[in-house]
């Protein structure tokens, strides 16, 4: 990832809201809930690929933002579902939004204290670039539980599962 | 972070729009139950926490806008609109005070790191400044969140928005 002054990224604050087709308010809850629930997973994971590249910090961000939604999502549908198998789908989607969350963070710091150079003197600088460089050391390590996890999830047919489970 | 309130009472065979009521009444009375603590600039995790409650009432605002749009009446749209602009207000401004918090975080760890390896207090010029630039801007953002706060608490806004969700 470079991180160079020329080339420091735009922080973006909110992944804009995902349109969700076809809900109808007089449609029953469980089919609404089955419906967003697969929509948002699959904007999920269309940022997968990218995430895990690492080359462009918005694929995270989004990534990351999308499993908030899916999660807020799930929170409010839960009553939907039988309980132990949608536990179990819960907590995977926590890990992620976990796990990028760890690189988010990371990314955002790091582009902010580099925002921060332009305002200070020279020796204040060295003092910056010194904490830029260690954050970027702690990014290297915050992408490897969430590449694991991701390893994880190929190996285990999380994606299928997960469709099957919600499409219903 | 507080896990999110359990829904009670939903209908899952019932309506969209009849459990939209009875879920948004509930991620809303969740955002106040952290009102208490506003007062103090120091209860970092419960500002926190209630940023969190306000962003999962904005999640599901959002996922039930098609439950509110649906009743043929423009004026009705544009409220919603309006109170969820109100609630993306206050989850930013409580954003960028967790921002602030752990960038302060951040920047006092590494001075300590550094103080611990080299077995003295680091002084360290650019640390020093960006901490205090940031408890500045920290304490302006805590005041305009507590301005807005408690504009929208003398406008009734909680009970305005109950009884047009749950109208």
């Amino acid at each position: 990832m470079k991180w160079g002054s020329a080339q420091i990224p735009v922080i973006k604050k909110m992944a804009t809201e995902p349109a969700i087709k076809g809900i109808s308010p007089d449609e029953t809850l469980e089919a609404c809930a089955r419906q967003i629930i697969v929509s948002y997973f699959h904007e999920m994971m269309s940022y997968k690929e990218g995430a895990k590249e690492g080359t462009d910090i918005e694929f995270v961000h989004e990534m990351r933002v999308t499993s908030r939604r899916l999660r807020a999502a799930m929170d409010n549908f839960a009553d939907c579902f039988p309980k132990k198998p949608f536990k179990k789908h819960y907590k995977k989607i926590r890990a992620i939004t976990r796990t990028m969350g760890a690189v988010r963070d990371l990314d955002v710091l790091i582009v902010r204290f580099q925002n921060e150079l332009t305002n200070l003197t020279e020796v204040e600088q060295a003092d910056i670039l010194g904490l830029i460089g260690h954050l970027q050391w702690e990014h290297k390590k915050a992408r490897k539980p969430m590449l694991t996890l991701f390893e994880e999830l190929e190996k285990t047919n999380f994606e299928t599962e997960f469709l099957e489970f919600f499409r219903g | 972070m507080a896990k999110a309130h359990k829904i009670a009472g939903l209908k899952p065979l019932r309506s969209y729009h009849e459990n939209a009521r009875i879920i948004l009444s509930q991620r809303l009375e969740e955002v106040y139950t952290w009102e208490p603590f506003i007062r103090d600039e120091t209860r970092r995790e419960e500002l926190h926490n209630m940023r969190i409650s306000i962003k999962r009432l904005r999640y599901t605002m959002e996922l039930f806008r098609v439950a509110y749009q649906n009743r043929g009446q423009q004026s009705a749209v544009s409220i919603y609109t309006e109170f969820l602009a109100m609630i993306v207000d206050l989850q930013e401004i409580l954003g960028d005070i967790h921002d602030a918090d752990v960038v302060l975080a951040v920047l006092t760890d590494y001075a300590s790191q550094l103080g611990n390896q080299e077995r003295q207090i680091a002084v360290l010029p650019g640390i020093v400044r960006l901490i205090a630039r940031t408890e500045k801007t920290r304490k302006a953002d805590y005041e305009t969140f507590l301005e807005k706060w408690d504009q929208l608490s003398a406008a009734g806004f909680k009970q305005k928005l109950l009884s047009f969700l749950l109208s």
